[in-house]
């Protein structure tokens, strides 16, 4: 199944026809979508879907065996580092620096990625995901798992790229921050950002999400978009997933 | 230099790597430190020995009579100095004698029976420079470096640190650099300190810095050739610590038992029986046949070579001579051997980095094996002018008189 539409303006994110082949297996076939600049697209689907896969190929760290993928209109393949220099990549269990504190592990990253922000944009940034300002200054090997993904979600922002690509976001964090984080992925969707984001929670896919797909065993084999009311029916969505199962 | 700042900071935060450096440095110091003191103690020693050896001899010639008298009682000090760079590498000073006290008995076993001041600690080697550069240094490169990769895949920081950068050589490039610039500067900032103490050459301290730093390279080539692998932390650095076995110290034992079985080289001891058998036994032969061998070697004596008297000194040094010339062959074996085996070491330490930094700053340093033979071919040199000295005195026998002594010989070591 395929979800391409006609856009009037490049997407930020192509997969066209995507396949992908690992130690003789299988894992994405066939897969297309495109995420508009500005869209938030999840892709919804149980362990082992193809969902890592497919943010990992945006990134260039895996290669298609077939079809291609695009970043603002440019195969990765043929410059990774541009497709990476327009993306914020928010692992799974994001693990930063133990050993440092919050704002030392945001200046590393964000030299790393040749920016430089102040100490109020920093502030700024770790407001913006509540991460409690008494723990700021102290070793992040002291933070709970929640803490942790805040500070991880803060540098995603501050990287200020037009697209972020967030791979299980809300793991970890409790049913407050992730309204929250909803709240901030759809205010930098109003700014303009994309989000390409992975997730198996049905239920925060269809709140957050302009369109959803669904992966299964590497296959897309559905997609959502938002009804009258502006929002993807969880209920719809919840069957499709269940039905078809896990993976 | 952003990258690079960046790095250090990053560095200075991790304390198992400030260890590392920190350990690096700590070892660099103590090796250079006991170098130096060693070769200070050294200098001393043979400062002191030339103040005795003149007063002795002086003391020495003052009691006696006669020509053969005189040369038998007097002894002199030979000796090489320890370079302005063997403070670094003590290299064969270690093992082989670099001070003699020889009179103009046969000679050979007086090189061969003079041993090391501590030949004990002589076996197992000293702690120096050269050793903890060209040995420890890498392996403590190896525990910085070998999880750079592996340690952040496990961490699940892998693909974020890569995806920041764009590149993974913009991450690992810098980070591996700088902490190579780290143990360079741990191991090499306390040999310069050395060097400027012993007012080394600066040709001797570049050329030995870069022989460091350049087998300190080949080590960070090696352990990124394995770095890249997908391997975990503890299978690579099992990996790399099993090639620095294999290159440190592996190979080059192998190769130093291979060299010895092929070039086989008299001990020291055979060449001291022998001359010392061969001068024993001249007590109890004819006297030509003591006087045969000695003036077919020189035979401007010819017209003095007659010994008409049950003793004559002349008879006697000829035949301590002669004892010299019976060692001949195995001395010159054991010269050539030694040479051949250096020749093949030198060879065989291509395969070791540790090797040719270790021989690289022993030649640099004047410490190596080649030097050794230098040195001991100086005091044949010397010996030969003492021979030349007294001959004629104890030939001719002219009337004793001391004065003449002003004019022996004086050893001077290679400059």
């Amino acid at each position: 199944m395929t979800d391409v539409e006609p856009l009037a303006v490049t997407p930020a994110l192509e997969a066209h026809a995507l396949s992908l082949v690992r130690e003789g297996s299988r894992v994405l076939d066939d897969v297309s979508f495109t995420v508009a600049p500005g869209e938030i697209y999840a892709l919804l689907g149980g362990n082992g879907a193809g969902k890592s896969t497919t943010l990992l190929t945006f990134l260039g760290f895996l290669s298609p065996s077939g079809g291609s993928v695009q970043v603002n209109g440019r195969e990765v393949g043929a410059d990774v580092a541009a497709a990476r220099g327009a993306i914020a990549y928010l692992p799974e269990a994001a693990t930063l620096y133990g050993h440092l504190d919050a704002y030392e592990n945001l200046a590393y990253f964000l030299d790393l990625a040749g920016r430089r922000v102040d100490r109020a944009a920093l502030e700024a940034a770790l407001d913006q995901v509540a991460l409690p300002p008494e723990a700021r200054g102290r070793r992040m090997q002291t933070y709970s798992k929640g803490m942790r993904q805040k500070t991880a979600i803060a540098l995603a922002l501050l990287r200020d790229t037009p697209i972020l690509l967030l791979d299980e976001p809300t793991s970890g964090l409790d049913p407050v921050a992730i309204d929250e984080f909803h709240a901030m992925v759809k205010a930098l969707a109003a700014a303009g950002r994309t989000v390409l984001m992975v997730t198996h929670d049905v239920y925060g896919a269809c709140q957050v999400a302009d369109r959803v797909g669904l992966l299964r065993g590497g296959r897309l084999v559905g997609s959502f978009e938002a009804g009258p009311q502006g929002r993807i029916d969880t209920e719809t969505v919840h069957a499709a997933f269940a039905a078809r199962g896990a993976s | 230099m952003s990258a690079l700042l960046r790095e250090t900071r990053f560095l200075l935060r991790d304390r198992g790597a400030v260890l590392w450096i920190a350990l690096a440095l700590l070892l660099s110091a103590a090796a250079t430190g006991f170098g130096i003191v060693e070769v200070r103690d050294q200098r001393a020693t043979i400062a002191m020995l030339l103040e005795e050896d003149a007063r002795e001899r002086k003391s020495a010639l003052a009691g006696q009579e006669d020509w053969g008298g005189a040369a038998y009682a007097a002894f002199h000090l030979t000796y090489a100095p320890p370079s302005d760079l063997a403070f670094a590498a003590l290299g064969q000073r270690d093992t082989a004698p670099w001070l003699h006290r020889v009179r103009i008995l046969a000679l050979e076993g007086q090189i061969h029976e003079a041993d090391t001041r501590n030949a004990d600690f002589g076996l197992i080697g000293r702690f120096d420079f050269a050793f903890m550069a060209a040995t420890l240094a890498p392996l403590l490169l190896i525990l910085l470096l070998h999880d750079l990769r592996s340690a952040e895949r496990v961490a699940g920081r892998h693909d974020l640190l890569v995806a920041t950068a764009g590149a993974a050589r913009q991450v690992w490039l810098p980070r591996a650099l700088v902490r190579f610039i780290g143990l360079s500067l741990g191991v090499m900032v306390p040999f310069w300190i050395g060097a400027g103490f012993e007012g080394t050459a600066p040709g001797k301290v570049v050329t030995g810095s870069a022989l460091v730093i350049g087998a300190l390279l080949i080590w960070w080539l090696l352990v990124e050739l394995v770095a890249r692998g997908k391997a975990s932390p503890p299978v690579q650095l099992t990996g790399l610590v099993g090639l620095w076995i294999a290159l440190a110290l592996l190979v080059p034992a192998t190769a130093r038992a291979l060299i010895e079985a092929h070039t086989p080289v008299p001990d020291g001891a055979e060449i001291l029986m022998l001359q010392r058998e061969a001068v024993n036994d001249a007590w109890d032969k004819p006297k030509a046949a003591t006087m045969q061998p000695f003036l077919a070697r020189y035979p401007e004596w010819q017209a003095w070579g007659a010994v008409d008297k049950p003793f004559a000194w002349k008879w006697y040094f000829a035949f301590q001579e002669v004892g010299d010339m019976q060692a001949e062959p195995l001395a010159k074996s054991w010269r050539e051997g030694g040479l051949a085996r250096d020749k093949a070491a030198g060879i065989a330490a291509f395969l070791s980095p540790a090797s040719l930094v270790e021989r690289g700053f022993e030649r640099l340093a004047g410490t190596d094996s080649r030097a050794t033979i230098a040195y001991e071919d100086r005091v044949r040199l010397f010996h030969a002018k003492l021979r030349a000295f007294h001959y004629p005195l104890l030939f001719r026998e002219p009337p004793y008189d001391p004065l003449a002594f002003a004019k022996l010989p004086r050893y001077r070591p290679e400059p």
